[in-house]
Order: structure tokens, then C-alpha cells, then sequence
């Protein structure tokens, strides 16, 4: 599953840290000062090292909850992301990590406790409230089988019932969640694409289907659930692919309980992007025209509005216009 | 973890077919059984380091022994191979070493360099599999007393620091060949068995030499230019700005599907370097959503 296992000596004896190396004997396990030297080092290929990355078990130090990027979330009040883990273990081509990391590795935060207190500060902060997202530097679910994040970090939510946990994902993992009390204040958003898109560009990542039957199940268990159609592809095709991706879904959940339906186009940081291009010249997505504005690229579309119009009114068929937003 | 399909012995993989590698190691000794495994040759040089090569790309250099002498061979093999456009090449330092217990003539591959004089380490990605892989402590004297489980050489973070300038991290390497241990100290070292531990550990060698190539060679086809870009080259005064700016349409229309209409007009192309850049892209551009 990894290539090796990194530890930085600081938590080298937590006692998530043993029980977590005692399930990988086989794994190398090379002690480090800081996770840096491995994590942020020049001359690496996030590329190649996607190829088979290796995980590093490390303290966070400094700010552990931030303010979210403006346009990130569904609410007007304050809200703020925490990242427990930097990177993904699926390789979706789209993915702005690959321009943000140098590289693939996947860190592992495991002061859960230090940032179970930064969150209840920020709760504090805001009254009780605010919305927290987790799964902006990594994919929350994906890794619970080992990370054990939702087992941990939903309960600390069931203390402020006016705050809202928003766990964005891909991943299938839900069995942490129907083994334990629902929470009315967590919201589980699971993002699709096109099944187009999938196919294309969504390495490793659960089809479809497993990610719908997975929703099904938690909906039925009485969770909260979102979707996210990020990104958006326009194809020029009048939203067709969507159309049957938007039946899929909707014709297997109970509509009328989705906490809410967002949709975002592919966009990301100029310099991201350029990074992107560099590991992946031969990728048809980074070579379409695109068009730069305040430091974000976007692919360059004829009739983008016109095409998103179609797109969600494909959407309304389905769920009301309260239930949706567009991401920034 | 990344196996990329069938091992060595299976694939039947020559030495002789080595390809864009290149091999630094201390000694003659430890050359002259890569030489053979290789299908070596020597090259033409100045004269201040022994160099061999095979037709497939594979090349060594003897750099002399320490950290000094290991800085100046692989910075020297590196900038001959400039002039190799965007084309990586894996790079391998292979040699003898001592550790406190582990087997004379058994194999390690380094998953930390900790430079001994200053402290500072280097984590190698670990994306070849099938190797045992151990820490490496590269110090400036023979090591006698092995105070850490770990492999004691001269060499290695030497030339991790400078290899990572040539190429990229995940595809440089250490390899070591256990020489001597508690049991059979450095000075007890028969220097006429270095050879044959190397020549012993050949299956090794060669697997992770084509592991390497594997990755080394995937790096390059992705990121390999359309026949056209020479072709413009050849015909058009470009200034450096411009290669650049060629070199992406190139790769834009290859990954677009579109690489035919870029060789059409690097036949049929005329006017100035301007103008073709803005004819490629204008062509490119008109193709928006698909
Ligand atoms: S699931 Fe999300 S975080 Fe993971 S690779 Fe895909 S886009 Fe990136």
C-alpha cells in the first residue's frame, strides 16, 4: 500500500503512530526530523512518485483550522478548513494538488488532539457556529481504514450543534459512519463528474455507482448528504453527460433530504496549473485553450453560460433551486 | 507498491540493453563487474575519469574514492550529458560498504543518506520495489566501530546532493554492497572479493537498473517533442523565448490528437518565427470545448 512509511522522531512514539506502523511490518519505516525534508524538497516528480507514494506520519504545528478560500462552501456564515492529511490516494488528472505539492506522498497529521482543540477554539470563536470543511488537501474518507478521521472527528462535532462538519469525498469508506450515531450537524458531500469524465480523469477513484449505492446507505442510515459536481467540463454537447449522471443520482437517493447541490467549473491557480503542465505535457485537458483572470486559470469555453443554463436546468429537474449554489 | 510487471529474469533483460542510465562508482574494482554485465565499453575522454558506455545508453564513471572526488565525477558526467534536450537520465551509485551485521555481499538500497559531518539527510523516493533498503551514513573515514544499524560508505550523500541537480529525485539511487562488517572489519577487507560480491548480487543489479530505465523511460515518451519541433527549428530563426513557447504548442497538439496538422505545416509552414507561433496557436485555440 505504501512505499515506505516516513515518522518523524517527534511522533514516533504516539501511540497512533505504533498501532499504525504495527499494521505495516513489511513497509520500510525511516525516522525523519521533519516531514519537510521529504514533503516539500526540491527535484521531485509528483508524477512518478504518484506512481507508488509513500505515507509520512507528522505533527502539524502552526494555524490547524483556516479561514476557507473564498466561494469554497455552501453557507454565508464564517467558514473555515482543517486538513488532517495532504494528498489523495486516488489521481484524479484534474486534481490542484498536483500542482500545489512537489510531492505525491501522503502526510498524516496525527495530533488529532491538537486539532481537536484548534477546532473547538474556533467553535468557541464563532458562537457555537460556523461551517468546517475537511477534504480540501486530501480526500477525507479515502484513508479511514487507517487514519480513523471520521471516528475521531465527528463526535467532537456532536458537542456544538450549531457548527456544521462538512466531510468532502469520493471515497466508499463509509462504514465508520453507519457504526456510529448520526450526526445532524455533519454533512457528507460526495463530488462527481461526468461519466465521461470519470473514465478520463478519475484514477483509482470508486465508480459511480459504489459512490451513489454508498450515499444511498448513508442517507438511509439518516446522514446528511451533499453532492458537488466539481469540476465542471463543458463539452459543448448541451449538458448531456450530465443529464445522465444527474438521473443516476437522483433517481437513487431521496431527493428532498440532499442537504444541498453545488456545481464548479475547473479552475485553479495560474502557478498550479504551470506545474501541472510541466508533469503532465501530454495531457489533453492541460492542453486546452484557457483564459487567466485574478490569478486563476479556467479552460476557455464557447457559450459557457449558456452550456452551465443547461446543465442546471438538466439539475432542476431534479432538486429545487434552494437546495443549489455555484462555487466561486 | 510499483512493480511494473514481471521481473528481471523473467523479462530475460540484458545488460547490454541498458539504456539512459548512468552508474557512479568509486573504484576500478567495482567497475570491472559492471563492465562486463553491462556489455561496457570505454569512451574517448579527456582523460580525467574512466568512462564506459554501451550502445544501448548505459554509462559509468570511475570517480575515485570520498565525497570530493564523487562531487567532481558526477557533476562531470552530468554536464557532458547537457546537451540531452528535456531527456532525464536515472542515476545510480553503486559500491561496496560496511554495516554492523549485515551479511558480507548482501545488497541495500539507501531509504535515508545522513551525511555524517554535517547531519543532514536525504530521503531517496522509494518507488523500486523488491529491494531490502536500509539507512546510509557516508563519512569521510573508514567506519570500524558501525555505531548504528545502518550501511557505513564514503560516497553516497555526495552524490545524491549533486545527481538531484541532474536529475529528478525518484529517479536517483544508492545501491550497496556489503564489504564488511563487526565480524569482518574494514581493514580486513580482501579487496580481490569485490568483484565477486558485486558480480553475485548481478540478478539485483539488473533489475533494479531496468526498474529505473522503466521510470526513466516512461519520464521521457510523456515528455518526448513531435518530430515537427525540429523541423521548425531547422527553418525559422526562433530566439529561446520562442523555443519555449514552440515547444508547448508542439506538445499541445500531440496531446490534443493533433499531432498530423503539426507535421503538415512543418512542411508547408513560411513566414517569420512570430508569425508561425501565432498561426500554431490561433489553430489550436479555435478548437475550444470538444
Ligand atoms: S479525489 Fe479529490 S483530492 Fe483526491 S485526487 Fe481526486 S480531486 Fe484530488
Amino acid at each position: 500500500m505504501f512505499s515506505a512509511i516516513y515518522i518523524e522522531q517527534e511522533v514516533a512514539e504516539f501511540e497512533r503512530v505504533r498501532r499504525l506502523l504495527d499494521r505495516f511490518p513489511q513497509v520500510p519505516q525511516v525516522i525523519c526530523e521533519r516531514y519537510g525534508q521529504i514533503f516539500n524538497r526540491k527535484s521531485q516528480n509528483f508524477r512518478l512518485q504518484k506512481k507508488s507514494p509513500a505515507l509520512i506520519l507528522a505533527k502539524k504545528y502552526g494555524s490547524l483550522v483556516l479561514p476557507a478560500p473564498a466561494g469554497y462552501g455552501f453557507d454565508e456564515s464564517n467558514s473555515y478548513y482543517f486538513s488532517h492529511m495532504l494528498n489523495c490516494i486516488y489521481d484524479c488528472r484534474y486534481c490542484f494538488l498536483q500542482g500545489m505539492y512537489s510531492s505525491a506522498n501522503y502526510v498524516l497529521f496525527v495530533n488529532y488532539e491538537d486539532f481537536e482543540s484548534a477546532l473547538e477554539d474556533k467553535i468557541i470563536e464563532n458562537d457555537g457556529a460556523g461551517v468546517y470543511y475537511s477534504g480540501y488537501d486530501c480526500d477525507s474518507l479515502a484513508l479511514e481504514p487507517i487514519s480513523s478521521f471520521c471516528r475521531h472527528f465527528v463526535p467532537v462535532f456532536s458537542k456544538f450543534p450549531d457548527a456544521t462538519l462538512e466531510i468532502r469525498t469520493k471515497s466508499t469508506q463509509i462504514r465508520c459512519l453507519l457504526e456510529q450515531n448520526v450526526l445532524d450537524n455533519c454533512v457528507i458531500a460526495m463530488s462527481f463528474t461526468s461519466q465521461q469524465a470519470a473514465i478520463q480523469w478519475e484514477h483509482k477513484v470508486p465508480t459511480l455507482e459504489k459512490r451513489i449505492e454508498a450515499l444511498r446507505k448513508l442517507q438511509q442510515a439518516g446522514w446528511k448528504i451533499a453532492i458537488r459536481f466539481e469540476p465542471l467540463v463543458l463539452d459543448g454537447k448541451h449538458g448531456e453527460s450530465y443529464r445522465s449522471l444527474f438521473k443516476s443520482i437522483f433517481s437513487s437517493l431521496d431527493v428532498d433530504k440532499i442537504h444541498s447541490v453545488s456545481s464548479g467549473l475547473f479552475r485553479m491557480p495560474v502557478e498550479f496549473h504551470k506545474r501541472i503542465v510541466k508533469l503532465y505535457p501530454d495531457e489533453e485537458l492541460f492542453a486546452r485553450p484557457t483564459s487567466v483572470a485574478d490569478g486563476m486559470i479556467a479552460l476557455k469555453n464557447e457559450d459557457e453560460d449558456l452550456q452551465l443554463m443547461e446543465i442546471e436546468r438538466h439539475l432542476f429537474e431534479y432538486i429545487s433551486p434552494q437546495q443549489y449554489y455555484r462555487c466561486a | 507498491m510499483f512493480e511494473h510487471g514481471t521481473n528481471t529474469k523473467e523479462r530475460n533483460l540484458q545488460g547490454g540493453a541498458i539504456t539512459s542510465v548512468n552508474i557512479v562508482v568509486a573504484h576500478g574494482l567495482e567497475a570491472r563487474p559492471l563492465i562486463s554485465m553491462l556489455e561496457l565499453q570505454p569512451e574517448k575522454t579527456d582523460g580525467r575519469y574512466l568512462v564506459y558506455s554501451n550502445s544501448a545508453g548505459a554509462t559509468l564513471i570511475v570517480s575515485g574514492m570520498g565525497r570530493d572526488a564523487v562531487i567532481a565525477a558526477t557533476n562531470y558526467l552530468g554536464e557532458q550529458q547537457r546537451d540531452e534536450d528535456d531527456r532525464l537520465r536515472g542515476w545510480l551509485n553503486l559500491g561496496i560498504a560496511g554495516h554492523r551485521t549485515a551479511e558480507i555481499g548482501s545488497a541495500w538500497l539507501a531509504n535515508k543518506i545522513t551525511e555524517q559531518i554535517s547531519g543532514a539527510s536525504a530521503y531517496p523516493p522509494q518507488l523500486l520495489a523488491g529491494f531490502a533498503s536500509c539507512k546510509v551514513i557516508t563519512v569521510d573515514k573508514p567506519e570500524t566501530a558501525y555505531p548504528e544499524d545502518a550501511v557505513y560508505e564514503m560516497e553516497a550523500s555526495a552524490f545524491y546532493e549533486v545527481a538531484t541537480k541532474f536529475s529528478t529525485a525518484e529517479l536517483v539511487q544508492v545501491f550497496k554492497i556489503i564489504s564488511d562488517n563487526s565480524s569482518n572489519p574494514v581493514n580486513n577487507i580482501d579487496l580481490a572479493m569485490v568483484p565477486t560480491w558485486i558480480s553475485t548480487q548481478e540478478n539485483e543489479i539488473l533489475d533494479l537498473l531496468s526498474k529505473l530505465e522503466f521510470l526513466v523511460t516512461e519520464y521521457n515518451v510523456s515528455h518526448s517533442l513531435s518530430p515537427a519541433y525540429e523541423s521548425f527549428c531547422a527553418r525559422y530563426y526562433l530566439t529561446v523565448n520562442q523555443k519555449i513557447q514552440l515547444k508547448r504548442l508542439c506538445q499541445r497538439y500531440r496531446a490534443m490528437g493533433r499531432e498530423a496538422d503539426l507535421i503538415a505545416m512543418s512542411v508547408s509552414a513560411s513566414g517569420t518565427g512570430k508569425q508561425l507561433l501565432q498561426d500554431l496557436d490561433s489553430q489550436l485555440n479555435g478548437v475550444s470545448s470538444r
